[in-house]
């Protein structure tokens, strides 16, 4: 397989805090990887690194063999590097159907095209049915409930067709039937060939869904591997009860 | 040479002014993320008020701060328990510069009205009283305004660290979550971080109405001075603000010495757009992302 | 709202279409039942105010830029007219100086690119301090660049030559012109992904610029049409009053109106802005017929906008629609999911 995003010697600091220490990791195509590490770890700051969120001190990111350095997030997320946040956020004003369409990118003669062409309401509806979301479609996405903005969110970075998706806590505050069902989407999409990059808390969810795992704490990465050998690794007990 | 030094002194003690306007301003913003466009308004009703006292009473404007500033500081916690408070949070930043903008708007023709638009000043037994230092005039108002305002950021900054309350503002303005669960009660922190950042406005109208001329429409020309400031400072940056408003006091009093008073007014512009092109931060603001 | 189910979201309705027409038979034809002079004039000035409250919304409602400037590019308009009548004899039946209009609103246009790309960089709080600076730097020029201005004793123009007992007439037709410009691309907007990236930024400008939205251009964008319209109000007003003063040119007031129009009525659609004004310019002419002084409309517009954002901060149209759109929806049977209503009613209403 091939490495699809490598992250090298990068380092951010907020002041006299360093959030992310010399991290280095990379994603293999195709894969499902984890990022986990205990709180404060800086597994977000990685995320907002990468994505083009903030900027970094020094290091290098690359994305599909070329760097992708200073990159706003909006060009990533034209070639195909997506995320979602760890408090969805969703458009509140737009109806669940539009944060979708909006999400779709598009050219700059689309911007001045209908809201809604025929072709958004089919490529939309395909993933609304999907994520069984079709009969709140026309609902603003303020009037979903929490579990139902976390499936939007995520349904409406796939719009754009990604190659790489990093999903910020998919299973946070989430009931264990929404669990399985973005379990079972994590799944149905890799196997169409997306990657995905993804920070969690709930092991058990790592465990079943992801692999390799990437361990992370105080912005270092301390191990990798498949999630055997990671969690029996003593660095990451020592990091996850230590001190 | 001698006109430039000039200038300078002028401008050092001018801004000292402006320092402690912007510091009121830049505390509210720090603690509310709340641009207050009604600073300015408030500094002009001090100085009416500041008018009024003297007129009246022959109270002296410096003395009349002891009566003003708690009474500003009232109506700072006040306007934000009616105004502020009630705004849902999704649309807050930009709802709270609309409705400091009407309150601006509010004062001014409360003040048109009670004392018409001809312009008013302050004029004191000591008003057109100079000093001579090495060989430099210095007007004894400004001289003590720049005082006063200096005895009262520093009266400012012990409030800010000494004190619980001022603990408590200041752990808001560093990360408003965090200091919540830390048990600061952020709505009462917030009614009396803004009755704060208004009570400055006392003191600065007094020495303003003892400098300059003013009517009730001064405010637009005084809130762009302090925004410009305050950017320049760092949204939220005290130290920032007060060094700020001595830079921008120099620019523009040296531009006016050198150039021309009227195009002087100009230079808060320039500095403003400046600032935003090369460090939209500022001096000592931090670099905010929504992302975070 | 109501999106069809299946095609492409229309660009015209049929009740859309009737709407807009309704509304331009009764602009033509209301002022004719009425032909006093005074009424003439209040409609002149509300339609005028109509038009800029409706291109204030682009930027301050649909993108959630809540610009303080907009009187500052009014006055801009208006002195560009009297500097056209300054170097040039325009005058032979009266009409040729609306046809400069629209050079005037892309020369305010233009001047507002660089503006808007400093101001918007960062956030929209900074923006707000950016425009407000702006108006009363314009307001320092209009005082003292003499040679342009005229300065505090004001710039005159020639008085049109239109017959006397007609003359508002044809300032009337050009303000009813501006404002079924604005709405035209208010709806253009509306019914086009412009719209939904608008909106986007209003919702969450980071998150929209992570899923591929051009925020920067559209908001520029947003806001150069914005103040081009309001430039060109500038201009016909100060056609219409032959005279013009720094004080009345670059008045925050107008910025009040329009923005306090604008909320009353409904930010983020096409109608509201229209809605507001034709409340609020009566409202205001007879206030200043039997009180008179300005003081006072600032203490009656500032007071109003308080009680509004207190009492009714989404405005008439937005709190209208909401609930039948409730109450559509509860007929349907599809009220799973809802948990609280939206921020503001976006997009079409029309």
């Amino acid at each position: 397989m091939s490495v699809l995003l490598s992250v090298d010697n990068l380092t951010k600091k907020f002041g006299e805090l360093t959030a992310v220490d010399a991290c280095s990791f990379t994603v293999e195509k195709g894969s499902i990887t984890a990022l986990i590490g205990p709180n404060g770890s800086g597994k977000t700051t990685v995320f907002n690194l990468i994505t083009g969120y903030l900027p970094s001190d020094s290091g290098k990111v690359e994305f599909a063999g070329t760097s992708i350095q200073g990159q706003s997030p909006g060009t990533l997320y034209r070639k195909g590097l997506t995320r979602t946040f760890q408090q969805a956020r969703v458009f509140a004003d737009l109806t669940v159907q539009e944060n979708l369409v909006v999400a779709g990118g598009g050219s700059w003669k689309n911007l001045f095209g209908r809201r809604i062409t025929a072709d958004d309401r089919a490529r939309a509806s395909e993933l609304l049915d999907e994520f069984k979301l079709s009969h709140v479609a026309d609902l603003y996405a303020s009037e979903l409930s929490w579990g139902q903005r976390k499936l939007l969110e995520f349904a409406s970075v796939l719009m754009s067709k990604p190659r790489l998706v990093l999903l910020d806590e998919p299973t946070a505050g989430v009931n264990p039937i929404l669990i399985e069902t973005m379990a079972t989407h994590i799944r149905s999409y890799n196997a169409a060939g997306v990657t995905f990059l993804i920070v969690e808390h709930d092991m058990s969810f790592v465990m079943r869904v992801c692999d390799p795992v990437i361990v992370l704490d105080r912005g270092k990465t301390i191990a990798a591997g498949d999630p055997l050998t990671v969690q029996s690794d003593p660095r990451v007990l020592d990091a996850y009860l230590g001190d | 040479m001698h006109t430039l030094i000039q200038g300078v002194i002028l401008g050092v003690l001018t801004g000292g002014v402006y320092a402690l306007m912007a510091s009121g301003q830049t505390l509210i913003f720090g603690v509310m993320k709340v641009v207050n466009l009604a600073q300015g308004a408030f500094v002009i009703a001090s100085a009416y008020l500041a008018f009024t006292l003297f007129t009246q009473f022959g109270i002296d404007p410096l003395v009349a701060v002891l009566i003003t500033t708690p009474l500003m500081f009232g109506i700072g916690v006040v306007g934000h328990w009616l105004f502020l408070r009630p705004l849902r949070r999704e649309d807050a930043t930009e709802l709270s510069i609309l409705i400091t903008f009407a309150l601006a708007l509010l004062v001014e023709g409360i003040l048109s009205i009670t004392y018409h638009t001809t312009y008013r000043s302050i004029n004191t037994s000591y008003a057109n009283k100079a000093f001579d230092i090495g060989g430099f005039s210095v007007s004894a108002v400004r001289l003590y305004g720049f005082i006063v305002s200096c005895a009262l950021l520093v009266l400012l900054y012990v409030i800010l660290q000494k004190t619980r309350f001022g603990r408590a503002i200041r752990a808001t303005v560093q990360n408003p979550q965090s200091a919540t669960l830390l048990g600061v009660d952020s709505n009462r922190v917030k009614a009396y971080g803004f009755g704060l950042g208004i009570a400055t406005a006392a003191a600065s109208g007094s020495i303003y109405g003892l400098l300059f001329p003013f009517n009730s429409g001064s405010h637009y020309d005084l809130i762009s001075r302090l925004l410009s400031v305050v950017v320049l400072g760092g949204l939220g940056s005290i130290g920032g603000a007060v060094l700020a408003g001595v830079i921008i006091g120099v620019v523009s009093s040296v531009a006016a010495v050198t150039w021309s008073p009227t195009w002087s007014e100009m230079t808060f512009f320039v500095v403003l757009l400046l600032v935003l092109l090369i460090r939209p931060q500022g001096m000592f603001g931090r670099v905010e992302r929504g992302a975070l | 709202m109501k999106l069809s189910k299946e095609g492409a979201s229309p660009f015209f309705t049929r009740i859309g279409l009737a709407r807009g027409g309704v509304f331009i038979v009764a602009l033509i034809v209301m002022p004719q039942l009425f032909p006093q002079h005074w009424i003439w004039n209040m409609m002149f000035f509300t339609v005028l105010y109509a038009a800029m409250s409706v291109s204030w919304n682009l930027i301050g409602g649909f993108a959630g830029y809540p610009s303080l400037g907009h009187a500052a590019f009014f006055g801009i308009g208006a002195y560009a007219m009297a500097a056209i009548f300054k170097s040039t004899h325009l005058l032979t039946n009266g009409w040729q100086p609306f046809f400069i209009m629209p050079l005037i609103g892309l020369g305010c246009a233009i001047l507002a690119l660089p503006i808007g790309l400093i101001a918007m960089r960062t956030r929209a709080d900074v923006f707000a301090i950016v425009t407000i600076t702006l108006l009363f730097v314009a307001q320092t020029l209009g005082y003292n660049l003499k040679s342009l201005t005229g300065g505090a004793q004001g710039a005159g123009l020639s008085r049109a030559p239109f017959r006397l007992d007609i003359f508002e007439q044809p300032f009337y037709f050009a303000a009813v012109s501006l404002l079924l410009l604005a709405m035209g691309i208010a709806y253009f907007i509306t019914r086009t992904k412009l719209g939904m990236a608008l909106t986007s930024i209003r919702a969450d400008e980071d998150k929209a610029r992570g899923v591929g939205v051009r925020t920067t251009a559209v908001k520029v964008m947003a806001f150069a049409v914005s103040v081009g319209i309001t430039g060109m109000a500038g201009g016909i007003w100060a056609y219409y009053l032959g005279f013009i003063y720094p004080q009345f040119a670059f008045d925050p007031l107008i910025t009040i109106a329009i923005v306090l129009m604008t909320f009353l009525g409904g930010r983020a659609t096409v109608w509201g802005p229209v809605l507001g004004a034709a409340i609020l310019m009566p409202a205001q002419q007879l206030l200043a017929y039997y009180v008179g002084g300005s003081q006072i409309y600032l203490i009656a517009y500032a007071s109003i906008f308080l009680l509004i954002m207190l009492l009714l901060p989404r405005g008439i149209l937005p709190t209208v629609l909401s609930k039948r759109r409730l109450a559509s929806l509860a007929k349907q049977g599809n009220m799973s999911g809802i948990s609280s209503t939206p921020a503001i009613t976006g997009g079409s209403n029309s």
